[in-house]
């Protein structure tokens, strides 16, 4: 007779996360992961990559020990440490290294983070380095950044107040559950019949289902916003008794969008004029309407401005803090984040060495680098040198922009530690690489990042070998570094001290499972926006007072067929990237076999008449090649693009190709996209989803 | 006796293919081998001035007169009281003669074990109460488990209604 299967209810962390499951457990194993018909979040469901969970926390690659390099880097050998000498090692070369060059030559970097980033963040406050790079430069952070500054918190579709009509912009939230959102309420939505708007340049079953599906040019995002905001304006479709009473600088902005005329932006956009005014007059008039907005919005050098020109939308419209529009939760009562980052603890001529501080304010706001300006430090030693980076779940070669250079930067550092679940390919570049626990292994105040008013309890299920959690890493290295007092005896004391304004202990939350905070609709109406008007700010009093345009605008990326025709002519196709696949969440679940086997090899999206043009065939294996260099991906036609442009898959590379590096470059997706500025002027957004590249086909076949 | 069966609405699947998961995990399906439910694409198509692009869920109907069951050689196919069409994997010799006769082409073939395997309707976990593993998971509620009888005619009434009808 075997043993009793134990089940542990927790919180799913494949992507953000969030979702209810039910882990089996036997003999100290996890056997099963299933949906929580009890969650309040995702109601039972989930989807592949969580119900693929016992395949990552049970799978034999896993990093199960400490490691230390052996030989020169990037041979990917490696000898077996134990915890003590791995920490002793990191702690004695990160206190060199201060002394030597100065705390902010150590950059701290992770990855989407799995509900750890404060502690990386108190670290580095407490160590003194003001640089913590991330994606958060194009991810999550410049729509939290420019909403705050714009309405004072984070406008999040009400679903569950049935919104009349949905606008989908730059996301295909079926397929990926971004931050606050689970597919579930959306589609539940829709299957009620509301209105559906898509925003995007490919067709996702999204816009198959959408009553309208604009498809633009990538990169366009911000003049489509402001033609919408044009017809909305000029046809006066607005809620003007909440313009008159909660906006400030409506009159300017409707001077501004005088320059963005539906037959101008179609010009700009590829988008029919008569489709910008349907897709006004179905947002204005349908009530209530929320924007589901997602990452793609922010990845080119319109991203602060597409995003307010979104948020002016939800309130010209009178759909911002109203139920089934979008609206501002409160935050649950538990630590505040800068709190709990220590925000002030890094001194105030430290923070102003923060790479890019000056130029890119809105992103030091939220203590962001973005990391291009990180390669350029170890490069150049532009504005000083960066010698060592620690990385805590997080794949630059294959997520940061321009993957050649970022390898040479990786190979020029004087120390470099990589904590994660699998060595990777950066990993494979480490000194000192450290193995990671999966989300199944231990207790978490879950969701702490988001802003959809809850924390969630994730229970710890299994243990395995010498996996810690990112958190306990750090708490322990924090110890070592000398800042005891910083730090908990134990890394579970962090639960009560996270959950202490909630009055609530962690033993609580875990037989409770969610803290929410009560929702409040239009708060406005008793204490106004959290900005300096007291209004949401379509005219940006904070933009103004940092130097940038307090309006938003369209500015033409700068590797398109109309700014660079001299390039145009050897790429004329235009490259938009990182479509997101169901079975992955960006460079992770390659090496899982339920996920893999869904999804293969990297897809490159290309219309059959360009196709034909070119000599390819669907499934052939393509070469996509920009100025920065070539990849190979397998071709899928589709109608569901532009002829002229191609959408390619990001993040991927090849767990089975150990011994040559994981295939880091032969499918990566930024080997083809550029470093260099033009930035967005307030956030540093880099361009990812407008290049200009050209297609041909690999005669020597498969990846 | 309750009659039980799987009905997919196609225009509500969004092709995340997590009942493929959901199906390998409940029923122990080695990785490399294929899943009882398996999910199609068709399309993108332009239907009128409109791309469209469905998904077609693939599983076993569980039919009135099961055709698989006609065509099984050695009578590893059998119809339960309560509808559930199930293979005897002691019995089934892994010939395909079920596929080829199956309109849905529902059955799988295991090459590993040379047997063919179709959907139980998750029958473990229905005598407990519960709904098939792919119909609980199932994010865009395309997944309806029931008396097939009751389902077609939900399913009719909510097709009428149905504003994303295709064609």
């Amino acid at each position: 007779m075997g043993s009793e299967v134990k089940v542990v209810k927790s919180v799913c962390r494949m992507c953000h996360g969030g979702c209810g499951v039910l882990i089996d457990v036997k003999d100290g194993e996890v056997v099963k992961v299933e949906g929580d018909p009890e969650s309040p979040i995702s109601h039972g469901t989930l989807c592949g990559k969580g119900l693929a969970s016992a395949q990552l926390v049970n799978s034999p690659l896993r990093l199960k020990h400490p490691l230390k390099r052996i030989g020169t880097r990037g041979k990917g050998r490696f000898q077996k440490i134990g915890w003590s000498e791995a920490l002793d090692i990191v702690a004695g070369r990160l206190k060199e290294t201060k002394q030597k060059y100065g705390a902010e030559s150590v950059v701290f970097a992770h990855g989407t983070n799995r509900d750890y980033l404060h502690f990386v963040h108190r670290l580095a406050n407490v160590f003194g380095s003001p640089n913590v790079t991330s994606p958060g430069y194009v991810c999550y952070y410049p729509r939290v950044g420019a909403s705050i500054i714009t309405c004072g918190g984070f406008p999040i579709c009400d679903y569950d107040h049935d919104p009349s009509c949905v606008v989908v912009w730059g996301c295909n939230p079926v397929i990926t559950n971004p931050d606050e959102y689970k597919a579930v309420k959306l589609c539940k939505v829709l299957n009620r019949g509301a209105k559906l708007v898509v925003i995007d340049p490919r067709l996702t079953r999204l816009a198959s289902r959408a009553d309208l599906w604009l498809q633009l040019r990538p990169g366009t995002d911000s003049a489509l916003a402001l033609g919408i905001l044009n017809v909305i304006i000029r046809e006066e479709l607005y809620d003007e008794e909440f313009v008159q009473k909660w906006t400030y600088g409506f009159d300017k902005l409707a001077q501004r969008i005088e320059k963005y005329p539906p037959e101008k932006v179609e010009e700009i956009t590829w988008v029919p004029a008569s489709k910008i005014r349907m897709a006004a007059r179905q947002y204005a008039e349908v009530k209530p309407a929320c924007i589901h907005w997602g990452v793609k919005i922010e990845q080119n050098l319109n991203c602060t401005s597409t995003i307010r020109s979104l948020i002016a939308l939800m309130t010209i419209t009178g759909n911002l803090d109203t139920p089934g529009g979008n609206v501002l939760y409160p935050s649950p009562p538990v630590a505040r984040f800068t709190e709990f980052m220590l925000t002030d603890r890094l001194s105030p001529e430290q923070r102003r060495k923060r790479l890019g501080g000056d130029e890119y304010k809105l992103a030091s706001m939220g203590s962001v680098v973005p990391p291009m300006l990180v390669c350029q430090a170890i490069l150049e030693e532009d504005p000083y040198p960066v010698k060592v980076m620690v990385v805590f779940g997080s794949n630059p070669l294959l997520t940061w922009p321009n993957a050649k250079k970022v390898r040479e930067a990786l190979m020029k550092l004087e120390f470099l530690v990589v904590a994660d679940l699998f060595m990777t390919p950066t990993a494979q570049l480490a000194d000192v690489v450290l193995p990671v626990a999966s989300w199944l292994e231990y207790n978490d105040v879950a969701a702490y990042f988001f802003r959809g008013g809850y924390v969630l309890a994730r229970c710890k299920a299994v243990e395995v070998e010498e996996c810690w959690s990112d958190h306990k890493i750090i708490n322990e290295l924090g110890k070592k570094l000398g800042y005891e007092e910083y730090f908990w005896e134990d890394v579970d004391q962090y639960l009560d001290y996270l959950l202490k304004p909630s009055g609530m202990t962690w033993e609580e939350l875990k037989e409770k499972g969610i803290l929410q905070a009560p929702m409040e609709y239009k708060k406005h109406r008793k204490k106004g926006f959290s900005t300096p008007s007291r209004k949401v700010e379509l005219y940006s009093t904070i933009l103004e007072s940092w130097g940038y345009d307090p309006l938003p605008s369209y500015v033409e990326p700068p590797e398109s067929p109309i700014s660079r025709p001299d390039l145009a002519a050897k790429y004329p196709l235009i490259l938009t990237t990182g479509g997101r696949s169901p079975v992955f969440f960006h460079s992770e679940f390659r090496q899982i076999p339920w996920l893999r086997e869904v999804h293969q090899y990297p897809m490159v999206e290309v219309h059959p008449e360009t196709a034909k043009k070119h000599g390819i065939h669907d499934g052939d294996w393509v070469f996509i090649e920009t100025p920065r260099g070539r990849i190979k991906q397998e071709a899928k036609l589709t109608i569901g693009i532009h002829p002229r442009v191609v959408h390619a898959q990001h993040a991927w590379w090849y767990p089975e190709k150990a011994a040559s590096g994981y295939g880091w470059s032969e499918s990566n997706v930024n080997i083809l996209t550029d470093n260099n500025p033009p930035f967005d002027p307030c956030v540093g957004a880099s361009n990812l989803v407008a290049l200009l590249c050209k297609i041909y086909k690999a005669e020597e076949g498969k990846a | 006796m309750t009659q039980y069966a799987l009905r997919i609405d196609g225009e509500r699947c969004v092709g995340c293919h997590a009942c493929e998961i959901a199906c390998k995990q409940e029923n122990q399906i080695p990785p490399g081998n294929p899943s009882w439910i398996q999910v199609f694409q068709v399309g993108p198509d332009q239907v009128g001035d409109k791309l469209i692009t469905n998904y077609v869920p693939t599983v076993c109907r569980h039919c009135r007169k099961p055709q698989c069951m006609e065509a099984c050689p050695v009578e590893a196919i059998t119809k339960r009281e309560d509808g559930i069409v199930q293979i005897n994997a002691d019995l089934c010799i892994g010939c395909k003669a079920c596929i080829e006769a199956c309109p849905f082409k529902a059955p799988q073939y295991n090459a590993e074990k040379n047997l063919v395997g179709i959907c139980t309707l998750c029958v473990h976990r229905v005598e407990k109460g519960l709904k098939p593993s792919c119909a609980m998971h199932c994010q865009a509620r395309a997944i309806y488990f029931g008396d097939p009888v009751e389902l077609d005619k939900l399913l009719g009434k909510e097709h009428t209604a149905n504003r994303f009808k295709s064609t």
